[in-house]
């Protein structure tokens, strides 16, 4: 042990069977226990062993990343809050809504905090991108995290387009009927598109479900999963941005 | 060490941020009136033990619940917390006991609030609950308009107890706005208006232009509105009714009655009286005012024309309420030539009755005006398929963002508001508007205004709506069938759920209300039976054997199964106690209102002889609840037994006509 007195319970906790069956390899403050601790950790084990004290710098990542991972978080809380008092059905959605603002405890705070975690998470994901553009760190070898990045900005404004749906008022139903017209105007494919995504010719209760459906459990768990990858991808790449890899033979090095 | 300490601040700052939203929960302003109204009970409670009671009343939501009623939730009573607590009455708002009326207090929980009032019953807070906020779907319904609640559930024409609905319904049905406008249920109206054929033989130049010009200026009963025509329009429209010709049967029969010798003045007044003309039209404004005003017409019609239309008007008009008297030809002279010496406008010009020159190229564009205007709608009913006004089914649920205020930029966006302007003054929206001013006095208005207001953009739910327990009216076919059509019974009686209103005695029972000889007789010469009604039964000279076919249909066909023929029949024999029925009816105050013998009040019928006119079951029926027969009916329900309705029967079966008195009380009373 690294000889720290430790309170005689904290030693008996630490040494119990039940604990060390969860937590295998201890506090040893050695660089193979280290290893060990993240790599046999599921949740830990996209992280490197080590980090170099430069990246974490504010001025390298403004936080941007952490910003939208913070926001999907307080979206997440509150959209399982706001699952339990809504019923994603023609005659009971847009009475959900009065009900969060008539009699729900803090129903309106709920709500409004959602949708402007919404918008923050769009916001955040935008200027994360742009700062890795400024700082070209969507070159080799972080390429193909940047486009991952781009499939999760892309999943983060279909949740959006989704949420939208869901109060069922009139901005609600012409936003999407104006949307899914213009899915309808891709060539070949825009037509059943929008059959598919409305489940019918015409914005209904069927709509309803399947926007309630992708809201809540597609996009989420697919966001979820690129968005595991993006951050293992990270630590894999060795930090947000870094030296470059070796410049390709069609580019200049400034 | 900066950043920590933004980061100390941010968060403090976060957290507290975080506490508004629960402490604008705590102090929602439904708490504070639930408190308010503990300790306004508490002051008011008789007992200690019911002031505790108020005071230890929970502070929570309170709502009325319909699952039935397209799944409604009304949680005005969180804050209107005394509208069942008769401790409340004239408690300051929002505390105040509702006034009582039929369905209230005892069908609260049945209807809720929402129906009736309008706003948002979801809501618990002031301004989202009265609607005054832009999401709410409809602000509180204003107190005069409330009984349009009624109408949503009641289908019926007249609804008891909701007089203003019942009279804008009449309204309409009266100006004939289902002309111009579908709503279910009268997809069948036709309007009454003249079709304009024989108008050319009618009237002349500048009595029709007068007419087209305000109906109302020339005639105050007229129900053609007035319409927005400017002078050219009124002479292409006047051209086109000049060249238009009628059958030749119809042209014929007007100027045969034309060449008529003239007739005799004074027995055409006396006749005048004696067939009771005024029971439907006026004579300078004394009168029903159901028909047209008399006092001008020898000055708007001809001489031919009104011998010709008196004596079969139904030839003119099949749509007409007025009936065809069984008049003389001598008869229809003299009425005809006393009109011509007394109604005439004398200060009109000579020719007002002076045909038009016609010219072809304006009778044109008549025409094309006669289709624009809609004037077809009611004068040639059935010549368009689809009627030319808006659909006013669902108007009361309209939304003011619908609505179209054009040039009314000083009203309020609400929906009575709009309704109001637009059934008063419909031009004042826009130019070349088609729909015509009727010209309704405030309190028309505000009836219309409550029965378009009824008429909802989706039906109540099927336990909701209320079936009119009117039965379906039944007129005979054959000889009798043609008959009431003649005399146009309906115009004035009511037979079932049809009829008019001019007369208080509907004939859906009356075969079980009177007896067969007494009303051949009342047939044959009608006679006033209650004296305080200005609007009697004319006198169509109806011959014997008319009235004897008439009487015996009836009989058979106008019976109601719960009037027993002889109401004594199982009954205690004692009940049949003309004594003692005599004692009652000196008690019971029948003095009051009927003449019997010497003395009496005139409010009701005399009951002179009443025995030779009703039937005993009626009378024993009428005395156990007149208002089963007649909404209106002033007379008392005086709860008697069925002892002492019997008795009371009894005794009026025994006041019967003397053979030497009848004739002069007959005399007397006409």
């Amino acid at each position: 042990m690294n000889g720290t007195p430790l309170p005689r319970i904290g030693i008996w906790v630490r040494e119990s069977a039940l604990y060390r069956s969860i937590v295998r390899h201890g506090a040893a403050d050695t660089n193979r226990n280290r290893s060990l601790v993240i790599f046999e950790n599921l949740f830990l084990h996209m992280h490197p062993v080590k980090v170099r004290e430069k990246t974490l710098k504010f001025t390298h990542t403004y936080w941007l990343g952490a910003i939208t991972i913070s926001a999907l978080v307080v979206l997440i809380a509150t959209g399982i809050l706001l699952m339990f008092y809504y019923h994603p059905s023609v005659p009971q959605a847009y009475r959900d809504m009065k009900e969060l603002k008539f009699v729900v405890d803090n129903g309106v705070f709920y709500r409004n905090l959602h949708r402007w975690a919404a918008h923050l998470m769009v916001l955040g994901a935008l200027l994360h991108m742009v700062r890795v553009f400024y700082h070209r760190a969507y070159r080799p070898p972080r390429q193909f995290n940047w486009v991952i990045g781009v499939v999760l900005l892309l999943v983060t404004l279909l949740l959006s387009y989704t949420g939208y749906l869901l109060p069922w008022d009139q901005l609600a139903f012409w936003g999407v009927s104006v949307g899914t017209n213009m899915a309808k105007e891709a060539p070949i494919l825009g037509p059943p598109i929008r059959f598919l995504l409305l489940g019918g010719n015409i914005v209904s209760e069927n709509a309803l479900l399947r926007f309630y459906v992708l809201h809540c459990v597609l996009l989420p768990v697919a966001l979820l999963g690129f968005l595991g990858v993006h951050i293992w991808r990270v630590r894999k790449d060795g930090g947000v941005q870094g030296p470059p890899g070796p410049a390709s033979d069609d580019e200049v090095e400034p | 060490m900066a950043l920590r300490r933004v980061f100390a601040i941010t968060s403090i700052l976060f957290l507290l941020v975080l506490a508004i939203s629960p402490l604008k929960n705590a102090l929602r302003p439904y708490r504070r009136f639930q408190g308010e109204y503990a300790k306004l009970g508490a002051s008011r409670a008789k007992s200690m033990q019911a002031a505790k009671a108020y005071l230890q009343k929970p502070v929570a939501i309170h709502q009325i619940w319909l699952p039935e009623f397209e799944n409604r939730v009304d949680r005005c009573t969180t804050c209107h917390l005394g509208i069942q607590d008769a401790s409340m009455a004239g408690a300051q708002e929002p505390f105040r006991l509702h006034p009582g009326s039929y369905h209230t207090p005892k069908d609260f929980n049945r209807f809720g609030c929402t129906a009736c009032h309008g706003g948002q019953g979801l809501a618990t807070l002031e301004k989202d609950a009265h609607g005054l906020v832009p999401d709410a779907e409809a602000p509180l319904m204003p107190l005069k308009y409330i009984e349009s609640g009624c109408g949503r559930c009641h289908d019926s024409e007249g609804v008891s107890g909701a007089a203003t609905l019942s009279l804008g319904r009449e309204i309409m049905e009266q100006k004939g706005c289902y002309a111009c406008h579908t709503v279910k249920g009268h997809e069948q109206f036709r309007s009454e208006a003249p079709p304009i054929e024989t108008m050319a033989l009618k009237t002349g130049g500048e009595a029709l232009r007068r007419w087209l010009t305000n109906p109302k200026t020339v005639d105050p009963n007229a129900s053609m509105p007035k319409f927005q025509l400017s002078e050219k329009e009124i002479e292409e429209l006047s051209n086109y009714i000049f060249s238009l010709s009628p059958s030749r049967q119809m042209a014929d029969r007007i100027r045969a009655a034309s060449s008529e010798p003239a007739g005799d003045v004074a027995k055409g007044k006396a006749l005048f009286a004696v067939a009771r003309c005024i029971s439907c039209h006026t004579v300078e404004g004394k009168g029903n005012g159901t028909a047209p005003e008399l006092s001008t017409v020898a000055s708007r019609a001809t001489p031919g024309w009104l011998i010709a239309f008196i004596r079969d008007p139904h030839a003119f008009n099949p749509r007409t309420r007025m009936p065809q008297f069984n008049f003389s030809e001598a008869d229809v002279r003299n009425v005809v030539a006393y009109m011509e010496s007394e109604f005439k406008d004398f200060e009109a010009p000579k020719e007002i009755l002076d045909p038009i020159r016609v010219n072809q190229t304006l009778a044109e564009k008549g025409k094309t005006l006669f289709r624009q205007k809609g004037c077809f709608a009611c004068h040639a009913p059935g010549a368009e398929v689809d009627r030319l006004g808006p659909v006013l089914d669902g108007i009361g649920d309209k939304r003011p963002a619908s609505l179209e205020f054009g040039k009314r930029t000083d009203l309020p966006h609400t929906l009575p508001d709009w309704l109001e302007a637009k059934v008063q003054k419909p031009g004042s929206f826009q130019d070349g508007l088609r729909m015509p001013t009727f010209a309704l006095s405030p309190k028309e208005t505000q009836a219309v205004v409550t029965a378009l207001l009824s008429l909802g953009a989706k039906p109540v739910p099927h336990a909701y709506r209320s079936v009119p327990s009117t039965r379906p009216s039944l007129i005979p076919g054959g000889t009798v069938g043609a008959l009431m059509d003649k005399y146009r019974c309906l115009s004035c009686h009511q037979i079932g759920d049809r009829g008019g209103d001019i007369s208080t005695a509907p004939l859906t029972a009356e075969g079980s209300k009177v007896k067969q000889d007494w009303l051949v007789d009342y047939l044959t010469l009608s006679f006033t039976i209650r004296p305080i009604l200005t609007d009697r039964m004319p006198v169509f000279q109806i011959t014997k054997e008319q009235a004897s076919q008439i009487a015996l249909a009836f009989e058979t066909f106008y019976l109601d199964p719960s009037i027993p023929e002889d109401p004594f029949l199982g009954q205690n024999p004692a009940s049949n106690d003309p004594a003692e029925g005599k004692r009652l009816y000196d008690t019971l105050g029948c003095r009051a209102c009927h003449i019997l013998g010497a003395g009496g009040g005139y409010y009701g019928p005399p009951l002179s002889e009443a025995g030779s006119r009703l039937k005993p079951g009626w009378v024993f029926k009428w005395l156990k609840g007149p208002q089963k027969w007649r909404t209106d009916v002033r007379c008392p329900n005086y709860g008697l037994t069925d002892t002492d309705a019997l008795r009371l029967t009894s005794y009026i079966g025994t006041l019967v006509k003397s053979p030497k008195t009848s004739k002069t009380a007959r005399g007397g009373a006409r």
